[in-house]
């Protein structure tokens, strides 16, 4: 049967967006590794594969953005392009994109300052930091979760870890928030994009400085450090505190979004939750990474010629790997449309897997957990506050564009 | 809070558990002596000694997702890191 016959080509067709579970869950049943020739690229939507893929490193570069040439989608103003080669050169110099060998001497670097040991001495803060969110809005009755609380907070943290004076918060902020119209439609998203990007650069450009010769405790210390191991050169120290910035904020957002929306749609598991948050904090947050993921999908280039699943790929074409449809793979988790706070194992790829397994997955664990512990302690429910959920139109980011709720008294 | 100093044992056992091994290979490059890959890309322990003490207490500390599990040969007793 050919997919075509059935489903839309169109990745940002507005049910996929809405919906992608429903349309990446038919792919896979159909064709786990399937060529979507609308826009160049091949889907992988099985568990297997995906998995196969991502720890094949050698076969599969990362180092998208130098190699793809595609223009800006959805569009944006024409005279916004020249725009557009300043943000992936960025991008393209962030450790993210790189491969063996260099990607491996740059995780060197930076791997030490997040291992699970590291970050669980910062539980403490984050709690401190959840406290604070959630007692300001408490009386209020109501809140945006994504403004009042999904986005300040992983802000807040990283702020912190990259020892960031007290003053220049705000300046933080808004520079984070430059950098989420990655991820957006605006036609005219590349301009605060851009502004974000190069207040990043001006503003660490000063910090790095100092650090190269009065290192501190804090990771911009620590990309300096791999500065003067002769690792990283300027541009790249600056560009991957761009990446730390970007990469812990807009996943953590949704995951705490994504989460609550969970709960709010599964009434039975937030009592689940309330009757023991503490106990069920960490399950529970692996079970919202998966069932919602905050990042849906990312890329790789067939660095040779591949089999797989029947279909060959071929040097230089480009895949996304869909981890949101990877983790509903009935092959791997029974019942995988159900959100259940017990599940155990849980296997899911929302951090993906092999060499670039997110660096900052026990950060965002002890985020999520932290959050959602902090919520089943304070509220007993929440609602809704719209009858319409959307999302950013986006294939990688599974980011709603706001999530009001209120709450009894 | 502080714990009081532990001493190092003399022997490590070495379990690699396979539920939350990513395949991240950072154990690969710091303890290349005990650590390889198998077929699916997790981590399996070739050698148990392959390696000096030290380096295979850094390679599981520095595995992301806390899947190489130690324990004193001698005593049985987990050695947390
Ligand atoms: C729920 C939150 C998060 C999710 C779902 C998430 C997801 C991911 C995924 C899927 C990757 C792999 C990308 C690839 O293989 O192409 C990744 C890599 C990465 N993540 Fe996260 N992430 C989260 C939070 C964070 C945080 C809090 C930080 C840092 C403070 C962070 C820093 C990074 C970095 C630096 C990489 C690149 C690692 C490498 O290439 O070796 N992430 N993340
Ligand atoms: S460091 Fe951990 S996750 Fe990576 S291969 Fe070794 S055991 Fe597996």
């Amino acid at each position: 049967m050919s997919t075509q016959a059935v489903l839309t080509d169109d990745l940002f067709a507005p049910e996929v967006i809405a919906d992608p579970y429903t349309y990446f869950g038919a792919l896979r049943e159909i064709e786990p590794v399937h060529r979507n020739d609308r826009f160049g690229l091949w889907l992988v939507t099985g568990y297997e594969e995906l998995v196969w893929i991502l720890r094949h490193h050698e076969l599969f570069s990362s180092a998208v953005i130098r190699h793809v040439e595609a223009p800006p989608y959805p569009p944006v103003d024409a005279a916004d392009l020249p725009l557009f080669d300043e943000i992936r050169d960025f991008r393209a110099n962030q450790l993210v994109e790189q491969d063996r060998p260099e990607h491996l001497h740059q995780r060197g670097v930076v791997h030490g300052y997040f291992t699970p040991k590291a970050m669980e001495r910062w539980r403490p803060f984050v709690r401190s930091a959840v406290a604070e969110l959630l007692d300001g809005v408490h009386a209020k009755g109501s809140m945006d979760v994504l403004t009042e609380l999904a986005a300040p907070l992983p802000v807040r943290i990283i702020a912190e870890m990259m020892g960031v004076p007290y003053e220049d918060r705000d300046r933080l902020r808004a520079m984070a928030d430059g950098i989420l119209y990655i991820n957006r439609g605006e036609p005219y998203r590349l301009r605060p994009l851009a502004r974000a990007v190069r207040g990043i650069v001006d503003y660490a450009s000063p910090l790095v400085r100092e650090r190269i010769v009065d290192p501190g405790t804090d990771f911009i210390s620590v990309l300096a450090e791999g500065e003067n191991r002769g690792v990283f050169d300027r541009r790249q120290v600056l560009v991957n505190t761009g990446l730390l910035l970007f990469a812990g904020h807009e996943t953590t957002m949704n995951l705490i979004c994504n989460g609550l929306l969970a709960f709010i749609r599964n009434p039975e598991q937030w009592e689940r939750l309330r009757a023991d948050p503490k106990g069920m904090a960490r399950l529970a947050t692996e079970e919202c990474l998966r069932y919602d993921p905050p990042v849906k999908s990312t890329q790789r280039i067939a660095a040779e010629d591949v089999e797989i699943a029947g279909r060959t790929i071929r040097k230089g074409e480009s895949l996304r790997w869909i981890m949101a449809a990877a983790n509903r793979d009935p092959a791997v988790f029974s019942d995988p449309d159900t959100f259940d706070i017990g599940r155990q194992p849980n296997p899911h790829l929302s951090f993906g897997s092999g060499i670039h397994y997110c660096l900052g997955a026990t950060l965002a664990r002890v985020e999520g957990q932290e959050v959602f512990r902090g919520l089943a302690e304070r509220f007993s429910r929440f609602e809704l506050a719209t009858d319409r959920i959307e999302y950013q139109p986006s294939l990688q980011f599974r980011s709603v564009k706001s999530l009001p709720v209120r709450w009894p008294a | 809070m502080t714990k009081p100093p532990r001493r190092v044992p003399a022997a490590l056992d070495i379990y690699v558990d396979h539920d939350r091994c990513v395949g991240n290979a950072m154990c690969l490059t710091l303890a290349p002596g005990v650590f390889a890959h198998n077929a699916r890309r997790q981590s399996e322990v070739v050698d148990p000694e392959g390696d000096a003490i030290a380096d295979i207490i850094v390679a599981a500390e520095n595995c992301p997702t806390a899947a190489i599990l130690l324990s004193d040969a001698a005593t049985g007793e987990p050695y947390e890191v």
